[in-house]
């Protein structure tokens, strides 16, 4: 199965470091202090949305049936068929934004330095050395997990189980039923 | 005898070859082509018009293809007529009937030719749908200095600009008054207006085409209601249409269009349609003829799930269009005015939402336009976003809102 990207939104404080690592992770230098002086712009490819009381970091979640290949007139916009990720060939790409307007999470955005499609490649270049994505490792509460859907519902069941075992609720009275079990002390 | 005969070489035919062949490997297909080329994007027609993309691009798929799926590919046939079990072509002057099993029309639009005299038999006015089009202008245009461009929906702006970057003088002329009429509003269409006068390119609204006048059979000025323009080349940009002319006594109900059912099913059994032929269903579920990429698309594979026996529906077709002018990009979806206006205005973009009823009906966004497939996607879910006000307009207002909610309570209880 592959991993995916998974949000916990209670845990996002939109603190944006997801943005500035996903930017830095794909500039040519690959460093914050200079890659913010680079021509174009190295731009960030997930963006903090508020849903209400909470926050996430919106992003392409790489469709099964994607529209936006189906939209792209010229196949620039493709699954990749190792990793099943949604990518964009930039040789290819005309910017001409369909993939833009019929994308249902507003996930592929038109880059105003280059003029072409910009969206998550799920770190393609840090996937080849070994490494996650630039994002998730970035996020400091843990609201992003990078994990295969059922390593996902294994922690979400412990978690679950934790809140229900200690009679508690929500992530603080969790963390700290967690550390009073590390602790050795009885509930 | 074939099992499948495919009538069209569009995205639609091509995305229902894919589709029927990773469900059936077995039946034999052939595919019936106006066009002496293999299948190619008409989309970046007016890029590589201007060398921005080169020809070899436009071919998505490899020389191979046609092969690799088992499909007989029958170059330069017309479709002439259709009965039940046969299907008439017309190739290289021979006129020869192809029997099948099942049939997909995917024939696509022409250019729509407005009564305009002069305008057939005159060298150097084109259309710009097709391959040859595209090649019509890129010859003429390394003599010709004065162009003009007849109609300005996204087909017009984009042979506009195209021509204004080979360095000919460009004037557009549209009929009614104002650019893109069929995308903005009045007070957006302004703004793409003046960027196309900054860019030197003449406009005229409200301007009628009487005549296209010629001399020794080539073109020499377009004659308006107000006056006459030089040019030495025309380029007809004033819709697209189907040509239902060959399916007269086939029994298919057409519409503007073949109208067909989710499935993409024609009221004759056996025949299916795709594509910008096919009047489909819409997001509002209304028979809708909307010729776009995405939805020839989309079409296609419902299609060709559908001659295989599968059993699948379409989501329903979209209103949405996107063009750039002069690297500014303008995009919109829906049906604009019905409804309460939202607008955003920002350094260098301006948004508009419209709200019927609580829920999103239309869009229009200049400059800036992120986030516009998921307030699309609002307006297909029909998500009430009446409580956002203004902010619906806003950049960065969108994907939590178009998310899969639970159903409402009591919607499916038994």
């Amino acid at each position: 199965m592959q991993k995916a990207i998974f949000t916990l939104m209670e845990r996002c404080v939109a603190c944006k470091s997801c943005e500035i690592a996903c930017a830095v992770a794909h500039s040519k230098s690959g460093k914050v202090a200079t890659a913010q002086f680079e021509e174009p712009l190295p731009r960030s490819r997930v963006r903090i949305t508020s849903a209400g009381a909470y926050s996430f970091a919106s992003r392409c979640v790489h469709c099964e049936e994607a529209a936006c290949i189906a939209a792209c007139p010229t196949g620039a916009m493709h699954r990749e068929g190792r990793t099943g990720v949604v990518a964009v060939d930039e040789d290819l790409c005309i910017g001409c934004w369909m993939c833009v307007v019929t994308c249902p999470f507003g996930a592929v955005t038109a880059d105003p330095g280059t003029a072409k499609a910009l969206k998550c490649d799920l770190c393609a270049a840090r996937g080849a050395a070994g490494l996650g994505p630039a994002c998730v490792d970035a996020c400091p509460t843990g609201a992003m997990v990078y994990a295969t859907p059922d390593e996902l519902a294994g922690m979400r069941r412990f978690a679950t189980a934790m809140a229900s075992v200690g009679v508690v609720d929500g992530v603080e009275e969790s963390v700290a039923l967690w550390r009073n079990l590390k602790g050795g002390r009885s509930i | 005898m074939s099992d499948l005969v495919i009538v069209g070489n569009g995205p639609a035919a091509v995305a229902a070859i894919e589709r029927f062949r990773s469900l059936d490997s077995r039946s034999r297909v052939t595919l019936v082509s106006k066009e002496e080329v293999p299948f190619y994007s008409p989309c970046p027609l007016a890029e590589y018009v201007e060398g921005s993309v080169a020809r070899e691009r436009l071919f998505l798929r490899p020389a191979s293809f046609y092969d690799d799926h088992g499909v007989e590919f029958l170059a330069g046939a017309t479709a002439v007529g259709l009965d039940r079990g046969a299907l008439v072509i017309s190739r290289a002057g021979a006129v020869r009937s192809i029997a099948w099993h099942k049939l997909l029309v995917a024939t696509g639009a022409v250019a729509a030719r407005p009564p305009i005299e002069g305008l057939e038999g005159t060298a150097g006015v084109f259309a710009l749908k097709t391959l040859s089009d595209a090649e019509g202008i890129i010859a003429l245009s390394q003599r010709a200095r004065r162009a003009v461009v007849i109609g300005s929906g996204f087909i017009g702006l984009e042979a506009a600009q195209a021509l204004r970057r080979l360095g000919l003088d460009v004037t557009l002329i549209e009929a009614l008054d104002q650019v893109l009429p069929q995308m903005l509003d009045v007070d957006l269409a302004e703004i793409v207006r003046s960027r196309l006068e900054a860019n030197g390119v003449k406009v005229l609204c409200s301007a009628l085409v009487r005549a296209i006048e010629s001399e020794h059979g080539a073109v020499r000025a377009v004659r308006l209601d107000t006056g006459v323009i030089a040019a030495d080349l025309v380029v007809i940009a004033t819709g697209v249409r189907p040509d239902l002319r060959w399916l007269a006594g086939s029994g298919i109900a057409t519409d503007q269009g073949i109208l067909v059912d989710a499935s993409m099913a024609t009221s004759v059994p056996g025949v299916w349609a795709a594509g910008d032929v096919a009047q489909a269903p819409a997001w509002d579920g209304r028979h809708r003829l909307i010729p776009t990429w995405p939805n020839a698309v989309s079409m296609g594979s419902i299609a060709g799930v559908s001659m295989a026996g599968g059993d699948t529906r379409h989501g329903g077709t979209d209103i949405v269009n996107v063009v750039r002018v002069f690297g500014m990009a303008v995009a919109s979806f829906g049906e604009r005015g019905n409804g309460e206006s939202h607008d955003f205005a920002g350094a260098g973009a301006r948004r508009r939402v419209l709200i019927r009823d609580g829920r999103i009906s239309n869009g229009q966004f200049i400059g800036d336009i992120s986030g516009s497939g998921a307030l699309l996607e609002m307006m297909r879910k029909g998500v009430d976003v009446s409580r956002l006000g203004d902010k619906i307009a806003r950049p960065g207002v969108g994907p939590a809102w178009s998310m899969p909610r639970p159903p409402k309570p009591g919607r499916h209880a038994a």
